[in-house]
Parts: structure tokens; C-alpha cells; sequence
């Protein structure tokens, strides 16, 4: 035993190159970013996350040939436009159905989503269940601004039940319906073959209908 | 293990290995870096393409999809823009001589007209009911009452689905022979309802001879696209037993749109309860369809007596 074991616990001095060193990867922004984002500052996540959370929310709005909504999908955005569009539905109801009011926007939401990106799915495209989520939500972003719209314009008193008010609400929730239109078609359609589009246009077209509807219902109170 | 020459700890069958290099020789195809230089040369050349490809991409046999998988329903929604424009028309046009069954949907029965042609029409329906409630009746709320846009979405779909199912088994079993498969069925029901959707949005106009005749016409129009479809199979039979098979049929889709119509529609000259309207046509629905149970058994008992 102590021979096998000697010439390990002596030191050597066979000519054994030792061989020292760093093992570092060629550093770009996003290595670094993975290797140290859990020791940086909770102000630097919140702000970094939130600061790609605001630019979705523009290229929502304004579409451009961007990947950014589609590659680096989040759920954030859907989340906090559901829950203020929910809460901005249910400020007229009574008190015994407003937990109802508020779950019925999330269980649209959610059911439409589903239905839409099944839909999708089963025609081919290709796009994963939570990309679709994160482009039909961002995209509600002017149907929000229009209810938002709305609920300013109803605090100015009318006196009959069809007035002008009226109509320019409604239009303000039909300029907002086509803006998301507009913004979901660019995303979404492309992800489908030419001779399909329509098809799997026309649930996401159904969908904003429905949220449309529901904020037209909320701005004629009686 | 025990302590080898160099002082490292080895396992004793690769300590006589332990001056060699090891060379790997066969490897996964992910290991081939196609960077590197030695295939670089050849990377213009189409002919041999030296980057292996992945094993799905020369996989002869296509692979096998499970339930679980949106694969496997996929066969269900080959379809196109222009299929659905054409099966949408011809629903609505009842030809004698040419069946668009034949032409158009038995190639390729699929799913997704009829599918959302019963999600707009429970969404046409609910939207046009609340319309209607709101300019007619003073005391109700202007909220979207989903008890009742569930009771329709239910009796749709249940249509939709019983209907194919009667007609699979009346075939199956009375007359022995599977002229139709379920999924083609599906199909034909499914388009059958198309004809409602515009005419859901007429019915809001609250004249009441307008709305029976609207009803009347359309489930005529679109029973009759059925009828045609089913009559070459269904006349080799009885002639008695084929045409109260046919009346069965125009009769429940005619039925199926009166409910509707009264559930959300109907204006009568009483002030209506939405309440009452409900149970009014929860009840009718259950005596209708002991009714239809009963016409049926006596569909099946006569040609025995005949």
C-alpha cells in the first residue's frame, strides 16, 4: 500500500507540465448577461424586463417587421392589459355580479386564445401555443385605449339615449377594433401559407369582435 | 481503481491505455461542425452534400402521430380558403340533379367550416338577442346574459352533433349500408347551419310575421340541401318509411330554428320575461324531443307492419 501510494503523496518531479489557466468563454453581451443577471441589482431586472415589456407594446402598436414579439414572446403585457381591461369593464356593474364580470373578460381572453392558436395549429402554421398568447394580447393595447376613451367620455352628461356621445364612442371602439386588426394580421398572418390566411384570419377576427362588443355594452349603461 | 504510474486515479482495465489518444470514430451527426474548414471546400458543391442531414428529413415513413398531438387532427382541417368560400355557397343552394356532396365535400370532409360556422352563429345569435333586449324590453340590464347564450351554444352544438349521429345509426342499422361516414355527416350539418347566420342578424327586426316566414324559408332552403343529399341512398327503401325519414329531417332542423328564435327573438304582444321565455323553452325542447323519440319508433315499428 504505501508503495502504489507513495509516488502520489510525494511531490513529483517526473516532468509533469502543470498547466495553468483560465477557462473563459469569448464574452458577448448575452453570456455575460446570463452569467451575471443574478447578481445585478432587482432595479436593473425590473427595469430590463419592463423596458422589453414597453417596446413590445410599441412595436404592438405601431407594426413593423420586427421578430422581437414573436422570437422573445412574454406574458406580462397580456397579463397586466386583461386585468385593467377587466377591471375598467366591471366599474358599472352591481355589486353581486361584479366578480362574475370580471372573471367573464378573463375566461374570453383565454378561451379565445386557445381556440385561435388551436385553430391555427391545426392549419399548419407554425407558431407555439404562447407565442400566439403574447401577439393577441399585445395587440389588445387600442381596444384598451379605446375603453379607456370611453369611460372618460361617459362623465359627460347626456340627456337622451341615442346622442352624438353615443355614436362617437361607438366609433372610437370600431377605429380601435381595426388598429388591432391591422397589428394582429401582420403578425399572425404571416406565419400561415398564402391560400390559408383567411382562414385563420377570421377566428382572431371573431375574437377582437367579441372584446369590441363588450366594450361597446360597457359604454351604454341604462 | 487503484493509483497508476502518473499518480492519477484509474480504472484497471485502461491503465495499459493510458499513454494512448482515443479516437472517436463514430459519432452522432449533431457532431459535425459545419464550420469547419474541411467541409468548407465543399459546401458549393450541391451534388455532395457532405453536411448530414437530420434523420427526419430522410425518413421515408411518416411518422406516426398519437391523440394527444396536434398532428394527428390535422388531417381533419386540410383545407382551403376557397374549399370553404365553395362548400358555404353551395349549402345554400339545393340542386336535384347535382349533389354538392358528391362534388365538393366527400373528397375531403373537414372540421373547420363546420366548427365556426356554430361558433358565429351562438356568437351572431347572442349578439343580436342583446340588441333586441336592449330596444325592446325597458327593465332589462344592457349586460350579455350568458345563461342564455350557453343554452344556445348548447342546443348548436347538440345539433349539430345528435342529428349525424340519428342519421349514422338509422343508416347503419335500418337500412345496412355505410353510404356516409360520421365525419362526412358532421360536414354536411355543419354547413346546413350557415344559412342562419345572416338570417339571425334579420331577425332583430321586431315585425312578427317577418321573423316566422324568415324562419320557415331558411330551414326549408337548408333542409332541403339535406333532403336531396340523403334521397339517392335513402329511395331504394320503403317509399313510406324514406319519406317520413326526409319529413323527420326537415322537421327537426325546422325545429331547431324555432327555438332559437323564440329563446332570443320572439315578440309577443305581453310584456316577455327573459325568465320565462327560458323555461318556456327548456320545456318545449324536452316535450319536442320526447316527440321526436316517439316518431322515430314508429318510423322503425310501421315498415315491419307494412
Amino acid at each position: 500500500m504505501d508503495t502504489d501510494q507513495a509516488p502520489f503523496l510525494t511531490t513529483s518531479t517526473q516532468g509533469i507540465d502543470m498547466i495553468e489557466g483560465d477557462i473563459t468563454l469569448p464574452s458577448n453581451r448575452t453570456n455575460s448577461n446570463e452569467l451575471s443577471t443574478l447578481d445585478e441589482p432587482v432595479l436593473d431586472t425590473i427595469k430590463r424586463d419592463l423596458g422589453a415589456v414597453f417596446r413590445k407594446f410599441g412595436y404592438a402598436v405601431i407594426p413593423r417587421h420586427s421578430s422581437t414579439l414573436l422570437q422573445q414572446w412574454d406574458l406580462w403585457g397580456p397579463l397586466i392589459l386583461v386585468t385593467t381591461l377587466a377591471i375598467l369593464l366591471q366599474s358599472n356593474a352591481t355589486k353581486s355580479s361584479a366578480g362574475a364580470q370580471f372573471a367573464e373578460v378573463f375566461t374570453l381572453m383565454l378561451i379565445g386564445s386557445i381556440a385561435v392558436t388551436v385553430n391555427s395549429q391545426l392549419l399548419g402554421g407554425k407558431i407555439s401555443f404562447f407565442q400566439s398568447v403574447c401577439v393577441l394580447g399585445y395587440c389588445l393595447l387600442p381596444l384598451l385605449l379605446s375603453a379607456f376613451v370611453n369611460n372618460i367620455l361617459l362623465y359627460i352628461p347626456t340627456k337622451s339615449t341615442i346622442s352624438i356621445l353615443h355614436i362617437i364612442r361607438f366609433l372610437v371602439v370600431m377605429a380601435a377594433y381595426a388598429w388591432t386588426m391591422y397589428a394582429s394580421v401582420q403578425f399572425l398572418g404571416q406565419t400561415q401559407q398564402p391560400n390559408r390566411r383567411m382562414l385563420v384570419l377570421y377566428p382572431i377576427f371573431l375574437f377582437y369582435f367579441l372584446i369590441a362588443w363588450l366594450i361597446i355594452l360597457h359604454a351604454h349603461p341604462k | 481503481m487503484m493509483f497508476s504510474n502518473d499518480g492519477f486515479l484509474t480504472d484497471k482495465t485502461s491503465s495499459s491505455n493510458s499513454g494512448q489518444t482515443h479516437v472517436f470514430t463514430s459519432f452522432p451527426n449533431s457532431a459535425v461542425d459545419p464550420d469547419d474548414e474541411h467541409f468548407g471546400n465543399q459546401s458549393s458543391d450541391t451534388d455532395k452534400l457532405v453536411l448530414p442531414l437530420p434523420a427526419t428529413a430522410t425518413d421515408a415513413k411518416p411518422e406516426q402521430s398519437y391523440v394527444w398531438q396536434i398532428e394527428y387532427y390535422q388531417k381533419y382541417f386540410q383545407i382551403d380558403t376557397q374549399q370553404v368560400l365553395e362548400r358555404l355557397a353551395a349549402s345554400v343552394t339545393p340542386r336535384p340533379n347535382k349533389s354538392y356532396f358528391d362534388s365538393t365535400i366527400r373528397q375531403n370532409p373537414d372540421l373547420y367550416g363546420p366548427f365556426w360556422v356554430c361558433i358565429t352563429f351562438i356568437v351572431t345569435v347572442g349578439i343580436s338577442g342583446n340588441i333586441v333586449n336592449y330596444f325592446h324590453l325597458p327593465d332589462v340590464e344592457f349586460q350579455i346574459d350568458f345563461s342564455r347564450i350557453t343554452l344556445s351554444a348548447i342546443l348548436v352544438c347538440l345539433y349539430w352533433w345528435l342529428m349525424p349521429t340519428f342519421i349514422y345509426f338509422f343508416f347503419r342499422w335500418r337500412l345496412n349500408r355505410i353510404e356516409y361516414t360520421f365525419l362526412e355527416l358532421l360536414c354536411l350539418y355543419g354547413y346546413s347551419l350557415a344559412i342562419f347566420i345572416p338570417v339571425s342578424v334579420l331577425w332583430i327586426i321586431p315585425i312578427n310575421w317577418l321573423q316566422w316566414t324568415l324562419t320557415f324559408i331558411a330551414s326549408l332552403v337548408s333542409g332541403s340541401v339535406l333532403v336531396v343529399t340523403f334521397w339517392p341512398t335513402i329511395n331504394s327503401d320503403h317509399k313510406r318509411l324514406s319519406a317520413i325519414s326526409m319529413l323527420v329531417v326537415l322537421l327537426a332542423h325546422l325545429l331547431m330554428a324555432v327555438c332559437i328564435m323564440f329563446v332570443f327573438f320572439h315578440i309577443s304582444d305581453s310584456n316577455i320575461n327573459p325568465k320565462s321565455v327560458t323555461t318556456l323553452a327548456t320545456t318545449t325542447l324536452s316535450s319536442m324531443s320526447t316527440l321526436t323519440a316517439t316518431t322515430t319508433t314508429t318510423a322503425t315499428i310501421t315498415p315491419k307492419t307494412a
